[in-house]
């Protein structure tokens, strides 16, 4: 892969079927080595995207390029340089695993020796060896998603995409999943991955684009989109006994009073109440302060750390409610604007 | 209880686009039938003969009607639940087998008596000409139901058992072929004479509709060469289709249980892994064992070839090594018959049986390799991974194509030695069997062509394979249900212009089998049949490159 261009770079991209908006304008950047997870509810656009990619539809407006590639106007080379393991999996009936692999192997040209060494490396790689003689069909899905992940691998791609690959497995399978895609980052590939499952790619990737309705509503990493979205944290409180929830409440209250937005719930079967505010680290400090003063005994004081999850949520939610929310004007690099 | 069963089955179809277009065709398709016989000159028939030709046309209308349309469904019904999921759901419900198997089979019937219905006003401008009494209708309405009865119970027997949606449509589809024309095959040749063989002949044949219809038709015999045939064929018939009809729905009763569920998937055993004894004692049973691990694919063969072979049951070296043997024997034994020389089996006879076993060996295979060609690949997703490979559009179509030719080329092949026997008991009929051989070529490279062409139109392989074998059927056994009817109601030159559209017909006329032997349809045959293959090779080459380019 060429060194000066990024590994993907995406710009502008639209895909319009008829007066329907698939994808509206994507505009996004990935240096060689990185993961970037692509989210997005149900038809948000993420398919038709990574589809744009891979060679598979043709862009209605905009470019994309992979290692410097036109994806649409070379798609021969393109299909050389990305391995692309789709949402369904594509199951041939009657075929074992190595048969499986041997096929794709001769279809992207590998020689039969090379190709025999790699189908081995591959399996190895993906931890799939003992299923070698497995018929396809008659694996498990999370089976299939990691020989889905050996077939993507087997011609040596420099970017991998990946449609949901953790999509219908299980927890174990997931964090194999999850140390599976990691060690593919560190060999030096590029990966695409697209996923619902948010608390997998919060501790994978290394940007995120968020996706709503065909538009990009948010790029870049996680701390950097969730301090677009708010400037608010959520510090948790616990206390020895839920006694001390009353008090220490009313202490929270007027504390928090002259902001008018802040929140504070109480959950006394936990003996935890928690605040959600904008001030810094230093007034906090205060109001430690204050509960100690009031003799109330505090175990806890912390910040809860804002997820993948809370931030798809907050961009989605806020976009229901009408707020604009990085609502990222076409013309301009999303990342810059969410920053 | 079965009521929801029922409900379900005629509503989930009738709710379709797809089924108002097709209640809609079938409504044109009867009216034309009528329309086609439709006297337009002035003279009066007194005894109402040319009311019952067009009664004949209609009739057989239907029948095929029913015949090619009636097995698709029931033959997707139980595969389809269980690769769903839903038959589950059904089995773990308070419901009994026999309840959920009767309103499947009463949702069946009920949609296809839906469809027959479309052909009510035609059936009625029938008797409106006079000839033809609500009896005839009424006998001609209650055999199709029974025919329906009987192919839906068939196919939902082959549904319990298959794996995949398409296999079972498929092997709906061959038995229902056999069942309707082999049938008559056996007859055909044996009519007229004594002893078991041709008493045999007589009774299979009641098996097939198509004699029980021209029964009620007033026909008599397939082919009947003015013999008049003493069978009851049509009272046989209902009496064998009553009891197939309980005996495969007890059949197909027996298997609704958890045991239908209760699969262990494939261990994926090797031969290579077993001990000594079972290597030999396998190799011994299989010459190629579909067990052992395969060496990679060589650079010099089109890897699209190899997977079809490997992803097909009967793709596999071994299946076909199985088929082929048998064509070597069976040709062998005819030309065998051929050589003991008895005064009825003649070359022709032979020869006759022959064609006629080739060709119902094409016409069945053809569709069922080819239709699922594309259709296959994009119900499995797995198009997607082929166009993300640098493979060429050409170079996948040749490759399948290749997987479909050799196969059909092999059966073929095996025949070959048969039909040198026969030239060498009669050395005459040398270019006649060249002939025949170029028609079966060219039936091949036609059903392979025509079916593959028409199934990549389709997302769904059952689809697509119902389409293939209907269009293939009109092409091949329409005119030879016309020939059925040569000289009444149908004319010489009718009988000949139709017939020029078979390869079927064709092959049997070179071989100058009894009954063909006054029609000269070779080459206009060739030609026309070589010019519509190329013209689905042409769709098929375009429609291959549209779904290979980007969307």
């Amino acid at each position: 892969m060429s060194n000066q261009s990024p590994a993907l770079a995406v710009d502008r991209l639209t895909k319009r079927y008829g007066d329907f908006t698939a994808l509206d304008s994507l505009t996004i950047t990935i240096e060689c080595g990185r993961i970037l997870g692509l989210i997005g509810p149900n038809g948000s656009g993420k398919t038709t995207a990574i589809k744009m990619l891979v060679g598979l539809a043709r862009p209605t407006e905009g470019t994309a390029h992979i290692a410097g590639i036109d994806c649409s106007r070379d798609s021969r080379k393109i299909k050389r340089m990305v391995g692309y393991m789709p949402d369904k999996f594509g199951a041939y009936d009657n075929m074992r695993v190595t048969e499986y692999l041997d096929f794709f192997g001769a279809a992207f040209g590998i020689g039969r020796r090379k190709r025999i060494k790699r189908i081995d490396e591959v399996l190895e790689t993906t931890n799939a060896t003992y299923m070698r003689d497995r018929y396809v069909e008659s694996l498990s899905h999370g089976m299939q998603q990691r020989i889905g992940i050996a077939r993507t691998l087997l011609h040596d791609p420099d970017v991998l995409i990946f449609d949901e690959p953790a999509n219908g497995l299980d927890p174990q399978a997931r964090i194999e999943m999850r140390d599976l895609l990691l060690q593919l980052a560190a060999s030096g590939k590029t990966l695409l991955v697209t996923s619902h499952i948010l608390p997998e790619l919060s501790r994978i990737c290394d940007q995120v684009a968020i996706l709503l309705n065909g538009k990009l509503r948010a790029f870049g990493s996680l701390p950097e989109i969730m301090k677009s979205i708010s400037q608010k944290r959520t510090f948790e409180i616990q206390f020895s006994s839920k006694e001390a929830i009353p008090a220490a409440a009313k202490i929270g209250r007027d504390f928090a009073s002259d902001e008018a937005d802040a929140e504070l719930s109480e959950s006394p079967a936990e003996a935890i109440i928690r605040l959600r505010t904008a001030k810094s680290d230093s007034e906090m400090g205060e109001l430690l302060r204050q509960l100690i003063t009031a003799d109330i005994a505090v175990n806890q004081f912390r910040e809860l750390q804002a997820d993948l999850e809370d931030a798809f949520l907050s961009i989605t939610q806020l976009n229901e409610n009408g707020v604009q929310v990085a609502d990222t004007p076409s013309t301009e690099k999303p990342a810059e604007a969410t920053r | 209880m079965n009521q929801a069963i029922i409900n379900r089955e005629l509503a989930s179809f009738l709710r379709t686009r797809r089924a108002v277009w097709l209640q809609v065709a079938l409504a044109i398709l009867f009216a034309t039938l009528v329309l086609l016989r439709w006297p337009t000159d002035a003279r009066i028939d007194r005894f109402g003969e040319r009311s019952r030709e067009v009664y004949r046309t209609f009739g057989f209308g239907l029948l095929a009607v029913v015949i090619l349309i009636s097995p698709v469904f029931p033959a997707t019904s139980l595969v389809r639940e269980r690769i769903q999921g839903t038959l589950a759901l059904l089995l773990a419900s308070p419901m009994r087998a026999w309840a959920i198997y009767l309103g499947k089979m009463l949702g069946i019937l009920g949609l296809i008596l839906v469809l027959l219905m479309m052909s009510l006003p035609a059936a009625a401008a029938c008797k409106a000409m006079g000839g033809i009494s609500s009896g005839d209708l009424l006998a001609l309405y209650g055999l199709l139901i029974l025919v329906a009865a009987e192919f839906t119970a068939l196919g939902m027997l082959v549904s319990s058992y298959a794996k995949s949606i398409d296999s079972a449509v498929r092997i709906t589809y061959g038995l229902v072929f056999a069942l309707a024309l082999l049938t008559l095959g056996p007859h055909q040749f044996l009519q007229g004479g004594t002893g078991f063989m041709s008493d045999a002949a007589e009774y299979i044949r009641c098996a097939s509709p198509i004699a029980a219809c021209m029964e009620l038709f007033g026909q008599q015999d397939v082919s009947g060469q003015g013999l008049i045939s003493a069978a009851d064929i049509a009272k046989r018939h209902v009496v064998f289709g009553v009891f197939a009809t309980l005996f495969m729905a007890i059949w197909t009763i027996s298997r609704l249980n958890h045991r239908l569920l209760d699969q262990a998937k494939s261990a994926g055993t090797i031969t290579n892994e077993l001990g000594l004894l079972s290597r030999v004692f396998r190799r011994l049973m299989f010459l190629v064992d579909p067990q052992r691990r395969k060496p990679g694919i060589p650079w010099f063969v089109n890897p699209v070839m190899v997977k079809e072979f490997r992803t097909r049951r009967f793709g596999r070296s071994h299946w076909l090594m199985r088929m082929v043997s048998i064509c070597v024997i069976v040709s062998l034994m005819l030309a065998c018959f051929t050589a003991v020389g008895s005064a009825d089996w003649n070359v022709e006879t032979i020869g006759g049986i022959l064609v006629v076993l080739q060709m119902g060996l094409v016409i069945l295979i053809s569709p069922s390799l080819s239709a699922g060609l594309i259709s296959t690949e994009r119900e499995s997703g797995g198009w997607d991974l082929l166009r993300m490979t640098p493979v060429s559009s050409l170079r996948i179509l040749t490759g399948k194509l290749a997987s479909v030719v050799w196969p059909l080329s092999l059966i073929l092949l095996a025949t070959i030695p048969g039909y040198f026997v026969m030239i060498y008991v009669k050395p005459g009929t040398q270019q006649s069997m060249i002939r025949v051989l170029i028609c079966l070529a060219l039936t091949l490279f036609f059903g392979m062509l025509l079916s593959t062409c028409i199934g990549s139109f389709f997302r769904k392989t059952a689809t697509a394979t119902v389409a293939a074998y209907s269009l293939l059927m009109t092409f091949i056994a329409v005119p030879m249900l016309i020939w059925v009817g040569r000289d009444a109601p149908f004319s010489h030159s009718t009988v000949e212009s139709s017939l020029t559209l078979s390869p079927a017909a064709a092959a049997l006329s070179a071989i100058r089998v009894r009954g063909f032997e006054d029609y000269e349809l070779i080459p206009l045959n060739w030609w026309i049949v070589g010019g519509l293959s190329a013209v689905f090779f042409l769709g098929l080459l375009i429609q291959t490159w549209r779904l290979s380019k980007p969307d």
